[in-house]
């Protein structure tokens, strides 16, 4: 062979080469899709009952997290969650100067926020009147004209403190831990809400170990509750079987039991 | 001379002049040019194929369309207003004005009920504006271009295209609704197509989806017409909001995103999409309100929809609704066995249909393998039953 067809062959070689990594990277590309499209999951129900007194109910409309990881690996943001303190919704509505009617409102409806229901037209006049009510509602009419978008606009002219201040704050708080979270374990915390009988479902799970955590705890009764619990989730499982049970109290059954505290007392 | 020698800059010197090439005795010569000919050949086929696999590739594997360019020459038509023309994206409010002036006369609360002022073109536009006597510019709100005709279109026009698709957090909302679990009361339940979750004397209304998910009206049958002819009632769709009120009541002017921050719910869509119209249901049978022989379904939404209170965005939202959701009681021991029946039934008849959720157009389809899992057995293809 001459040096020019050797060249030459060099060439159509290294094009050769080339193509098969053009075609391996596509290969590849395209069984990862394949794969992530195909890859078996599984499922957690979760069934989250309480007692409180003598009376046991399925906790609603609380949010639980996932993190990836085991309570081990995951100790830091738990620890950073159990530092934070417990701050009841009375005593926080209480410390930013709400009157007693409307702490008594909200408590009538178990309510975290103002715009957890409707403010009936009683809470704005007459003798269970509301005072942060009654007056967002005059300020609503003289700026709507109208008494009616007024008291279904109410909201409007509340302060940020008393619409949403209570969530605010919890929310925050919940926001660095689930970056720490995060960071820590490389994965994306999922999060479900309870449903009215306690029931929620966390979807389209990589198989492996959890812990399954409130994060920030939950005020049940007169205590504050807080879970944190490993998981494993296998894969195929679609949680047809019994779902994963959490409490505040121990039982054969219950799979996560809580640490409960007492309220800690409010000061202003 | 060849010149696609891609690979070897010292290969590149064989696209012009002498090289020593030139001086070899024939005979040596002549068997280098058939070694090298036959290389030559192999490398231009190699190029070609590389070229076009290259070109493959990026166009199969999220490689993008070049952007569409306008040449300057290129006609713009002045009947179409668009927000994705960079002049037409300022800040909201210097063409909508919110609420717009004498909303009073046709809404029940401050609303953007028209088009902006005439200003709002005329800044720009003042020689489209005045062009002939009827400027086409005028047909973007206006019914008829004529300067004794102020009638214009309903705002927004429901024929256009949305340019906006719409961001919500359903997480978020029912985070700030959440309840406390102080008191064990006794709070019994009612069909979740009541916002209120309680039946004491003194029934409380609680903020829920029903805020903005009620009955819908029956709705319109889709191009294709219904499939079976199965007309469903207006008992079996929940609607979306199609207009402020549901929003506003809390977002107007402290919480934001608020009203005046239009972008914190209208987001531009890539391109321009047909309005929602018929809904789609694989159970078309199901009914929200009323359904079953009891004529109740009893849940709340977030019972069946169950991953809609981690949903942070709407965009790939879908109704996530499993098979257990209804076989809770819709395959239970003791009270209905409609899957089992229906599975058991495909076995006898392999044509069969499953009616009791779903019309034929779902109903002829191999039943998925979640359905054989609530009847506990291994699933099956219709093509398999002999």
């Amino acid at each position: 062979m001459t040096r020019r067809s050797t060249r030459l062959s060099i060439a159509a070689a290294s094009q050769l080469l080339l193509l098969t990594l053009v075609f391996s990277f596509t290969a590849s590309t395209s069984s990862q899709t394949q794969s992530s499209s195909t890859r078996p999951t599984g499922v957690l129900r979760l069934r989250v009952r309480v007692k409180i007194d003598e009376a046991t109910k399925g906790l609603s409309r609380k949010r639980f997290y996932l993190i990836k990881g085991t309570l081990e690996q995951n100790t830091p943001v738990l620890e950073a969650a159990k530092e934070r303190g417990v701050t009841s919704r009375d005593c926080f509505y209480s410390k930013i100067g709400a009157s007693q009617a409307l702490i008594d409102w909200l408590r009538a409806g178990d309510c975290e926020s103002i715009y957890c229901r409707e403010v009936d037209q009683e809470f704005i006049n007459g003798p269970k009147a509301v005072p942060e009510f009654a007056s967002a509602y005059a300020a609503g009419q003289k700026e709507f004209g109208t008494g009616d978008v007024g008291r279904k606009w109410l909201s409007t002219n509340l302060s940020a403190d008393l619409r949403d201040g209570f969530y605010q704050q919890r929310r925050t708080a919940l926001q660095l831990l689930i970056k720490q979270a995060e960071a820590l374990s490389g994965a994306q915390v999922l999060s479900v809400m309870t449903d009215r009988n306690g029931t929620a479902y966390f979807t389209d799970l990589e198989p492996g170990t959890y812990v399954l955590t409130n994060l920030l705890a939950t005020e049940v009764g007169q205590s504050a509750a807080s879970w944190n619990c490993e998981v494993q989730i296998k894969p195929g499982d679609i949680a047809t079987e019994k779902p994963y049970q959490v409490s505040n109290r121990k039982d054969k059954n219950v799979k996560c039991v809580a640490v409960e505290k007492p309220l800690p007392a409010c000061v202003k | 001379m060849n010149c696609l020698y891609i690979f070897s800059v010292r290969s590149l010197r064989l696209c012009g002049g002498i090289s020593r090439f030139d001086v070899l005795p024939p005979r040596r010569r002549e068997h280098r040019e058939n070694a090298e000919e036959k290389a030559k050949r192999l490398f231009l086929v190699l190029t070609v194929w590389l070229s076009t696999v290259v070109l493959l590739t990026t166009s199969s594997f999220g490689g993008q369309k070049p952007p569409v360019r306008r040449t300057a020459n290129a006609t713009i038509d002045y009947s179409k207003f668009s927000h994705s023309t960079k002049k037409h994206q300022g800040e909201c409010n210097s063409c909508h004005k919110i609420p717009t002036s004498g909303w009073q006369k046709t809404s029940s609360y401050p609303d953007i009920i028209d088009f902006p002022g005439h200003d709002a073109c005329v800044s720009c536009h003042r020689s489209q504006f005045f062009k002939g006597p009827r400027p086409v510019i005028c047909s973007v709100c206006h019914t008829k271009t004529s300067p004794r005709d102020a009638a214009r279109y309903a705002f927004r026009n429901p024929a256009s295209r949305l340019q906006f698709a719409i961001e919500f957090p359903h997480d978020r909302h029912q985070d700030v609704i959440a309840l406390l679990n102080r008191s064990s009361s006794t709070q019994s339940v009612r069909a979740f197509s009541h916002a209120s979750w309680f039946t004491d004397d003194k029934t409380q209304t609680y903020n829920n989806c029903a805020i903005c998910h009620t009955q819908r009206s029956v709705p319109a049958a889709p191009a294709s017409g219904w499939p079976d002819g199965f007309q469903p009632k207006s008992e079996t769709f929940k609607s979306v909001p199609s207009g402020h009120d549901s929003c506003f009541n809390c977002h107007w002017k402290a919480q934001q995103p608020i009203a005046t921050n239009c972008v914190g719910c209208h987001k531009l869509a890539p391109a321009p999409a047909l309005g929602f119209t018929a809904p789609i249901r694989i159970s078309l049978k199901f009914m929200h309100d009323g359904g079953g022989e009891k004529k109740v379904h009893i849940a709340e939404c977030t019972t069946c929809h169950i991953n809609i209170t981690k949903s942070a965005t709407l965009r790939g939202l879908k109704p996530d609704v499993p098979i257990t959701s209804c076989t809770e009681c819709h395959n239970r021991e003791g009270l209905r066995q409609d899957v089992t029946k229906e599975l058991a039934a495909i076995d006898k008849n392999k044509t069969f249909v499953c009616v009791y959720c779903h019309t034929s157009n779902v109903g002829s389809l191999d039943p998925p393998s979640s359905h054989y899992l609530i009847a506990e057995r291994p699933p099956l293809k219709r093509k398999e039953i002999k």
